[in-house]
């Protein structure tokens, strides 16, 4: 029973956190119609982000968000304005390739700069602490303020695109991108602030995860999927949808746990010898695929 | 036998009714004009029959057979060819590879789908536009380019969208010659949506009026031009209603 | 036959076109004569290799419009077919290599149907997933080593061996690669004039004029992604017997995928001679990169953020490849 509560709880808990993740690849698809490959490098930079603020200014690592978000926001406006704004003229396949080529370029450019070792983060407030709140559940804090963040930074985000100007501005060039311009509504600035928040918010989910996740390099790719996962499960370009998807494929992440738990209660000695752990991952590709061809819409989704 | 029956089509949208309880026939060797004010439902007619949509109800019959529950590729197979009003022409193929397209449906040979379409080029006189891109024509001749790659298919009917549209009297002319044509030396039916009302009422042995997904009218053109219904569907009632005197 | 002389007919190219080809030809029939590096072999029969996945993936991404990213798989599916039967129970190439085309046409059948449904982004996307599925499945599997992988040891073996494909000298690898090249080159010489070809282009302009042309769009997709999907098995498999250590990490994965797609898409997708070109630029260039640059001490992945560059400046730019340019100039010298 432990091995269950604690998997439901841990995978409640990395679901809060996956869902932050794809918040910024949904709205920016959802905004201009473009799947961006190199989501998960830019993961992979506010991760380093933070580590290396925290690092060099002292800080605890929790109060380098800011950081995070700042850099993200620009680095979003930048590659929109230097990059993306050309590949949206083209076909479809050249998009993809595009950040694609993206996603290379950044992820060789950390390996270059960084190096390919493991990096975590050593120090700070929450750091090495948990909560244990019986039965079993033990709750790592800085997995706690992640998610808590998380919500956080959702509630956030769906105040701004839901009650502020500038927001609906942004649902309406997602909506109809021309229908909006008629309006008076400038396509090129909503798409580079889609953009902007959208690399922010991952980057801030890359500050959040580096707490209790080593980074190198290579991990970009994993989170890229994951985060498609999610957001096609959600529907893509829907925010709340991305936040509930999070959470489901945390609890699918988490199969190996449950399955551990269902090896115990049947006893069954050849579910022991199946591999789960590392086929981990599997399941949520296989989720996604499921998904995209049986329920494309996903389950909030109004852009198909 | 007629060539197409449509009886009682309906066909929804969610919560708009687009085909409304919609029936006619056709004869073989007609050419039928199908009006209306936009938005009457001509084109969802249109797709409707050719097995695009799927039906909310009623049935359709083609040359004696139900082709209601069918896919679009089988409606064509069957002998059932149209053409587009928004069409975004052909970057990839020449004209003579876009009509090719539509030979390759009843051959599996490249020569023989080349040979026809070389017939085709010669007939709708589009020879010498042959080896350019679809993309680079005018919009006039990409018409023509769209009507000679259904033809490719041998169609025993052809439905036309608004294949006038945006052309200048010269152009529509020319039209309106390739129609005659298909239809009276190539035995094809057809049937013509259409804006351009000299058009219609010249060529069309007959005329269907739809108005909001319904049919109002079905006649010869002049009769059909002269029924009030139809009067007040592209008029509005107002004005109807200002001018009754002078419309008799 | 007709098939055979549309195979071989190339008349309707510019003859600029043809002698070009037939210069190449030669240079390639001729290469391994000449005294080299057995680096610049390497290069050269790894051109060969991505040439033909390039002219595999051509069919339905190119001509078809249909952007699949997820080829990997059926490299994995060649590769690993092969060496499994070779170590396992000694069978050579010749009958390996067309039974793994046969498990991976049919596995392209079983996910291609619903797989077909997608368009777009989302078939993209899913398409990388399967790839993943079948590349994390491998990696957990011990009958196929998981992440170890397989080796074949050609000492086991008395080379040259051509059944079992197993050779000391590249050069044996190179000619067998340039044969099977020779004869992709005709059956896409053939494909692109054929029936399933016109209606691919049909299909990659718009879906339901296409449908209205009698065309079943679905079964003309996964019809043509299955003669991808061999393409790129005959190659796994080759793979399997030259470089003799397979590992996923190495055949299946992403990487892998998208390398064929750009090929294709570099030199120019949905022309007969794109992939050969893209092939031909990327492949040298990636190496003599990796060879010059990389080696330098303390700039590792130098080479590949370049490499990068050039694919984000191609995507945004020329998106539709040299040959697009090439095709785009000649237009404009005709009108």
């Amino acid at each position: 029973m432990d091995i269950l509560l604690s998997s439901l709880a841990a995978g409640l808990l990395i679901g809060m956190v996956l869902a932050i993740v794809a918040l910024g690849l949904t709205i920016i698809f959802g905004v201009m119609d473009i799947v961006n490959f190199a989501h998960g490098e830019f993961l992979m930079i506010g991760m380093y982000t933070g580590l290396l603020t925290a690092q060099s200014t002292g800080m605890d690592p929790l109060f380098t968000l800011p950081v995070a978000a700042i850099v993200g926001f620009l680095l979003g406006v930048l590659c929109y304005f230097g990059f993306i704004k050309f590949l949206l003229r083209g076909p479809m396949i050249a998009q993809l390739l595009g950040t694609f080529g993206l996603m290379l370029f950044l992820r060789n450019l950390a390996l270059l700069i960084f190096g390919s070792e493991d990096r975590a983060v050593h120090h700070g407030i929450l750091v090495g602490k948990s909560f244990d709140i019986g039965m079993g559940i033990i709750l790592p804090a800085t997995k706690l303020a992640a998610a808590g963040l998380s919500v956080v930074a959702f509630w956030g985000i769906w105040l701004l695109m839901n009650r502020t100007k500038i927001g609906k501005a942004l649902t309406a060039t997602a909506l109809n991108a021309q229908g909006a311009r008629y309006m008076g509504i400038p396509t090129e600035r909503m798409n580079a602030l889609a953009w902007g928040i959208g690399v922010g918010s991952v980057t801030v989910a890359g500050a959040l995860i580096v707490n209790f996740w080593s980074v190198n390099p290579f991990i970009g790719l994993l989170f890229t999927m994951i985060a498609f996962a999610i957001v096609a499960l959600g529907g893509f370009g829907s925010v709340p949808g991305a936040f509930f998807a999070g959470i489901v494929v945390g609890m699918i992440t988490e199969i190996p746990g449950f399955w551990d738990f269902f090896t115990y209660t049947f006893n069954l000695e050849w579910m022991a010898n199946v591999p789960m752990t590392s086929l981990k991952y599997m399941w949520v590709y296989l989720a996604y695929f499921l998904i995209m061809v049986f329920r494309p819409r996903g389950l909030f989704g109004w852009k198909q | 036998m007629p060539l197409l029956e449509i009886h009682h089509i309906t066909k929804d949208f969610g919560g708009l009714r687009a085909n409304d309880d919609i029936s006619f026939s056709l004869e073989k060797e007609e050419l039928v004009g199908l009006i209306g004010p936009n938005g009457a439902g001509k084109t969802t007619l249109f797709n409707c029959i050719s097995g695009l949509y799927p039906l909310t109800s009623g049935q359709i019959f083609f040359d004696g057979e139900d082709i209601t529950e069918l896919k679009a590729h089988e409606v064509a197979r069957r002998g059932m060819a149209r053409t587009f009003q928004v069409y975004v022409a052909s970057g990839n193929l020449t004209v003579k590879e876009n009509i090719m397209v539509g030979c390759f449906m009843n051959t599996r040979s490249r020569f023989q789908a080349g040979d026809h379409a070389k017939e085709i080029l010669k007939d709708l006189r589009l020879k010498d536009l042959s080896e350019y891109l679809v993309s680079e024509l005018p919009g006039a001749a990409q018409k023509r380019v769209a009507m000679a790659t259904a033809l490719g298919t041998n169609p025993k009917l052809l439905l036309l969208d608004e294949v006038a549209a945006g052309l200048n009297p010269r152009e529509i002319e020319e039209i309106m010659i390739t129609i005659k044509h298909i239809h009276n030396e190539l035995g094809v039916t057809v049937v013509l949506i259409e804006h351009v009302m000299e058009l219609v009422m010249k060529v069309s042995d007959r005329v269907v009026v739809l108005d909001s997904g319904q049919k109002i009218s079905d006649g010869k053109p002049m009769t059909i031009a002269k029924d009030p219904r139809v009067i007040k569907a592209y008029l509005g009632e107002r004005y109807v209603k200002e001018h009754a005197e002078e419309l008799g | 036959m007709e098939t055979i002389k549309s195979a071989f007919d190339f008349s309707d190219f510019p003859r600029i076109d043809l002698i070009i080809a037939g210069a190449v030809l030669i240079f390639l029939l001729t290469f391994p004569l000449f005294p080299l590096s057995s680096f610049a072999m390497v290069t050269m029969i790894q051109f060969l290799m991505f040439s033909l996945y390039g002219m595999g993936w051509n069919t339905i991404g190119g001509y078809g419009g249909q952007v699949d990213l997820g080829k990997a798989q059926y490299v994995g599916i060649g590769a690993y077919t092969t060496s499994v039967m070779l170590i396992r129970w000694d069978i050579p190439f010749w009958i390996s290599m067309p039974i793994g085309v046969c498990f991976a046409v049919g596995w392209s059948f079983i996910i291609g149907y619903p797989l077909f449904r997608l368009k777009g982004h989302y078939f993209a996307i899913a398409t990388i997933a399967t790839s993943l599925v079948l590349k994390d499945l491998f990696e957990s599997w011990n009958f196929v080593g998981a992440a170890m992988g397989l080796e074949i040891s050609p000492i086991k073996y008395n080379p040259p061996d051509f059944l079992r494909l197993i050779f000391k000298d590249d050069i044996y690898y190179y000619y067998i690669l340039l044969w099977f090249f020779l004869v992709g080159i005709l059956y896409i010489n053939w494909f692109r004039k054929s029936q399933l070809g016109f209606q691919l282009r049909s299909i990659k302009d718009n879906e339901d004029v296409a449908r209205s042309l009698g065309i079943n769009v679905r079964w003309s997709k996964v019809k043509t992604y299955a003669i991808a999907t061999a393409f790129v098995s005959v190659v796994g498999s080759f793979h399997a017997c030259y470089i003799k250590n397979i590992e996923p990490e190495d055949t299946m994965s992403l990487t892998i995928s998208i390398m064929i797609a750009l090929m294709a898409m570099l030199g120019g997708a949905g022309s007969l001679w794109g992939p050969i070109i893209g092939a031909g630029v990327l492949i040298p260039l990636k190496s003599y990169l990796k060879e010059w640059l990389g080696a330098t001490a303390g700039l590792v992945g130098i080479d590949l953020v370049i490499y990068a560059l050039i694919i984000m400046i191609i995507s945004a730019f020329e998106p539709r490849g040299i040959w697009g340019i090439v095709e785009k100039v000649r237009r404009r010298k005709r009108n």
